[in-house]
């Protein structure tokens, strides 16, 4: 019972739930279906994208370039569509475009051993500049088709698709993650490279995978943003790459690798979106929407040195 | 030919080379890139980032990370521009957005150092704090500087002799007393010892909290002076000021051959980083290159130089 | 290529000099934020009217740095610019600026918003903007006997322009009906943002009736937000501000939509008039200190004298003439100093 009460998971948990009593208390719209699916379904959309950062940060990796590569995505989503009048061809178009970007910046950060932090920063760079060369303006919907709106707006029993996206999604990762070999490969990468190489393991093409897995969320990520925007909007999406790193560290990744949850990561996100939400709902400027998850981000990983080093 | 070969291989030789080379091309493509005017120019606009990369580098070598710089850049600009103001005093100002400076310093270090958390998490949560707190004290509208001294417009606008920025005249002392202080002095040495191999730090018996704090307090107080030049360029206590700034300092620097492992890397090199990526940006704008272009060729050149750069150190 | 570019140049010179004028060689533009569509249509209107005028027109981008820009201005004055016109990232920012372009003898023609020791601008008015958008919706609720409007300002308190914008519409809304802002947001001015913030408030409290959006981003996630929500669209009323691109225009084309009107500042009008400033203030003309130009709340019903659009192609076409005459204020109702 007490083992239970040191996880990070249960703290976070009791900080979820600390949180909406109190937001409760505060304003009982809350608890509206309409509120939860809100929050569920901008949750949603970082979630996915998580799933992909929690195992790069994993392996001791980053990708800052996934919020230059989502808001590329919803031009070529909806550019591709305009024109073939094909989803299946807009979707294919995206993700062979996310897996080469993934490949390449696994192939620079594994080959040229250039450091991810700097290798996605560059690749930030050229996606948000090269956006622009591939479309000035922003691509409207012009197709359509019903299918397509359903993506982002839609509802299945009362819940929104978005969120049904990332349930579908998410078992697949908490089963490799905790229950496949290649989970604790990617976890061995992490947090002792030269022994988990030494033991046979290849640590380029799982840190490969790694980019590669990103990149193609990144994808879905961004076709249901298309979606939900009814736009291929250049420079949408900023920012992104910054809420996805803070969120999933707030689950209990560490920047130095080794350690991650999947659950740690959703209640990271929920937590950050619970109090972004809060602060509209309680009508506070919205400014704090800054400056609170700094100080909760700050908080959380301080709590969780404080216990890795009782623990040791 | 062995020796010709050894002196090609220093880093900062082949960073030289590249921005020579680069140089030379835009002197040929452009009319009005190699004029005493535009250098000058340059050599004033890249001050900026070029003071702040010097701290973040010292902050690098020693093992540690700031990435709250760009938000502090418009934070501590508020005490400055208030306080000129409110007393007419230009000097007066300058200090306490110093001090403002020393204290984030500080703060940072204190919770990396003193409390374990990764200064990566605790500059990215400071990054958020302190651009929230802007928003919240100036309620997103700029303070402008009322006092409209002179003194205060040369500091970033003005130019020795009517030709020298003192921008730069600043940011040369600066880089001059720095790399003095990182390669001849026993501190300097400490600094590398504690980024390359804290253990052996530790067993040399190195005060390597005191150590690593005092190059936060360092990378915080040069981005204060950053802020200073900022302020009086574009003459005000600005909301937006620096915003994405850390990205471009943490391009230069790397840029530049400094790891951000720590340990590694010298400030000659952090400053021809920032010298290539500012020449550049210079001189694509003089060929009246589009930006997005602009933007895509930073990211290539920096993924090929700093691989280039890991290659090289890989072979050795 | 070269001799006739160059016997062009000589015929067309010659041509000029029986004018008493002559026209700037080169006129360089600072844009704040130049990949945005408004920007993209105000460049395309000061290309259109240097290209009319035979002159050697150059556009950087600061891309909302604000250090970018003054580095940019230094950089144009050693290009030895005639006229530089700029959109400032922020205005304050640019008063360093024009101090230098002063002792360069560089004019300076400034869009956007006054700053200190500036010598002319041209601009829309935002609060006028704002309010003839504000009165449009007034006279529907009116017409469709209500008594209050509930407004929902996806808003961007970032810059003064926008917010004078949200202002002039409440206050010309509270000249017809009751007024009441159930929710004041900050969209950041991107769909995006605006889809999230928008879609918390409405969960908040979904009683609203009008939505307004400081830009046509704002607007259309406000609307996306609402639609989302799965809430009824039947007493609805949008408006947006801008007419930046063809965004308002595929919407507001759709049956049975609630975006039902537009505050359009004609982009690719203000660049046309700013060129002709610039011109002016090259020649010595005596100039306005701010040049207004036209602001007008479309609808479905009179859009098509000013755009035609081609929804297959995704171009839209603007009839310059007509906007030319849309009449304008001569001073702006309310200013950022005002705030």
């Amino acid at each position: 019972m007490l083992k239970y009460f040191k996880s990070n998971e249960s703290i976070l948990f009791f900080l979820l739930i600390i949180l909406c009593i109190f937001l409760s208390f505060y304003n009982p719209q809350f608890y509206s279906i309409q509120n939860i699916n809100s929050i569920l379904r901008s949750s949603s959309t970082v979630m996915i994208v998580a799933f992909g950062m929690t195992i790069l940060l994993t392996s001791g990796e980053v990708d800052l370039s996934v919020g230059a590569l989502m808001s590329f995505v919803t031009v070529i989503v909806m550019d591709v569509i305009n024109i073939s009048g094909s989803l299946f061809l807009g979707f294919l178009a995206v993700f062979i475009f996310c897996l080469m970007i993934g490949l390449i910046n696994g192939l620079v950060r594994t080959m040229l051993n250039v450091n991810s932090l700097i290798a996605t920063l560059a690749m930030m760079l050229i996606l948000q500049g090269s956006v622009y060369i591939y479309s000035m303006a922003a691509i409207y919907n012009t197709h359509l088709l019903p299918f397509f709106t359903f993506i982002g707006q839609g509802f299945v029993f009362k819940i929104p698709m978005p969120v049904i996206i990332m349930l579908f999604i998410l078992p697949f990762f908490i089963f490799l993650l905790n229950y496949t070999k290649y989970g604790r490969y990617f976890t061995a990468i992490g947090s002792n490279p030269s022994s988990s190489s030494l033991s046979g393991i290849n640590n380029n093409k799982f840190k490969i995978l790694g980019f590669v897995i990103t990149s193609l969320l990144v994808g879905v990520a961004g076709i249901i943003l298309a979606s939900l925007m009814d736009t291929g909007q250049q420079g949408s999406a900023k920012g992104f790459e910054l809420i996805v790193i803070a969120a999933v560290l707030l689950g209990g990744t560490s920047f130095k690798g080794g350690s991650g949850t999947v659950i740690g990561t959703i209640l990271g996100i929920l937590i950050l979106k619970v109090i972004d939400n809060g602060i509209i709902l309680m009508r506070i400027p919205q400014e704090f929407q800054l400056v609170v998850p700094g100080v909760i981000l700050i908080l959380a990983v301080y709590f969780d040195t404080l216990r890795k080093e009782k623990n040791v | 030919m062995n020796r010709l070969y050894k002196y090609l291989n220093n880093g900062e030789v082949a960073l030289g080379i590249i921005f020579l080379i680069i140089f030379i091309f835009f002197s040929f493509a452009s009319e009005y890139f190699f004029s005493l005017r535009n250098i000058m120019n340059v050599s004033g606009q890249l001050s900026i980032i070029l003071i702040a990369s010097v701290g973040f580098a010292v902050l690098l070598i020693a093992g540690e990370v700031d990435i709250s710089i760009g938000s502090l850049l418009a934070f501590v600009a508020i005490p400055l521009v208030q306080i000129m103001n409110h007393t007419e005093s230009v000097m007066l100002g300058i200090i306490v957005c110093i001090l403002f400076g020393a204290i984030i310093g500080l703060i940072n270090g204190f919770l990396s150092i003193y409390l374990g958390i990764s200064s990566l998490i605790v500059t990215l949560g400071m990054l958020f704090i302190l651009r929230g707190a802007v928003y919240l004290y100036t309620g997103q509208r700029p303070i402008s500087d009322e006092l409209y001294s002179d003194f205060f417009f040369n500091i970033g606008n003005g130019k020795l002799f009517g030709t020298i920025p003192y921008a730069a005249l600043v940011g040369i002392v600066i880089l001059l007393i720095f790399i003095f202080i990182m390669k001849n002095t026993s501190y300097g040495r400490k600094l590398y010892a504690i980024g390359g191999n804290a253990e052996v730090a530790r067993l040399a018996g190195y005060n390597i909290k005191l150590l690593k704090l005092s190059a936060f307090v360092i990378c915080s107080v040069l981005s204060s002076v950053s802020a200073i030049l900022l302020a009086s360029r574009i003459g005000s206590a600005n909301h937006v000021a620096g915003d994405l700034f850390e990205f471009q300092v943490v391009a230069a620097v790397v840029l530049g051959g400094v790891s951000l492992a720590g340990g590694i890397g010298t400030l000659t090199g952090a400053a021809l980083g920032v010298l290539i990526l500012a020449v550049i940006s210079n001189g694509l704008g003089m060929l009246n290159v589009e930006s997005q272009w602009q933007m895509v060729l930073n990211g290539i050149i920096i993924i090929l130089a700093v691989g280039f750069d890991e290659l090289k150190r890989r072979k050795n | 290529m070269k001799i006739f570019s160059w016997l062009m140049t000589v015929i067309v010179a010659s041509t000029l000099s029986f004018s008493s004028f002559a026209n700037p060689k080169k006129i360089g533009y600072i844009v704040n934020y130049g990949t945005h569509e408004w920007y993209q249509n105000v460049i395309f209107g000061l290309q259109s009217r240097a290209d009319e005028l035979g002159i050697d027109f150059e556009v950087m981008d600061a891309n909302l740095d604000i250090n970018k820009q003054t580095a940019m201005a230094e950089d144009f004055m050693t290009k030895a610019v005639d006229v530089l016109i700029m959109t400032p990232v922020n205005e304050e920012g640019v008063v360093p600026i024009l101090r230098k372009a002063k002792a360069d003898g560089t004019p300076v023609v400034l869009e956007g918003n006054p700053a200190k020791g500036m010598t002319t601008l041209f601009a829309i008015c935002d609060y006028d903007a704002g309010y003839k958008a504000g009165d449009a919706v007034g006279r529907i609720l009116v017409s469709r006997g209500e008594t209050e409007a509930r407004v929902m300002d996806v808003g961007l308190p970032l810059l003064s322009a926008t917010v004078l914008r949200s202002l002039g519409f409440m206050e010309a809304i509270a000249k017809h009906v009751d007024a009441v802002k159930v929710h004041e947001l900050d969209g950041s001015g991107m769909i995006d943002s605006s889809v999230e913030v928008a879609s918390a408030a409405l969960a908040a409290d979904s009683n609203i009736n009008v939505i307004y959006g400081i830009n046509d981003g704002s607007a259309l996630g406000g609307l996306q937000a609402w639609r989302a929500a799965g809430l009824p669209e039947n007493d609805l009323i949008v408006a947006g501000t801008g007419a930046e691109g063809l965004a308002f225009l595929n919407e507001m084309t759709k049956e049975n939509t609630p975006y039902l009107v537009e505050a359009a500042m004609f982009p690719e009008g203000v660049g046309y008039t700013g060129m002709n400033l610039a011109v002016d203030l090259f020649n010595g003309v005596d100039v306005p200190e701010h040049k207004v130009t036209p602001t007008l709340a479309l609808t479905v019903h009179n859009y098509a004298n000013y755009y035609s659009f081609d929804k297959a192609g995704q171009t839209r076409q603007i009839n310059f003439e007509n906007v030319a005459n849309i009449p304008t204020e001569t001073k702006c109702t309310k200013y950022a100093s005002d705030l």
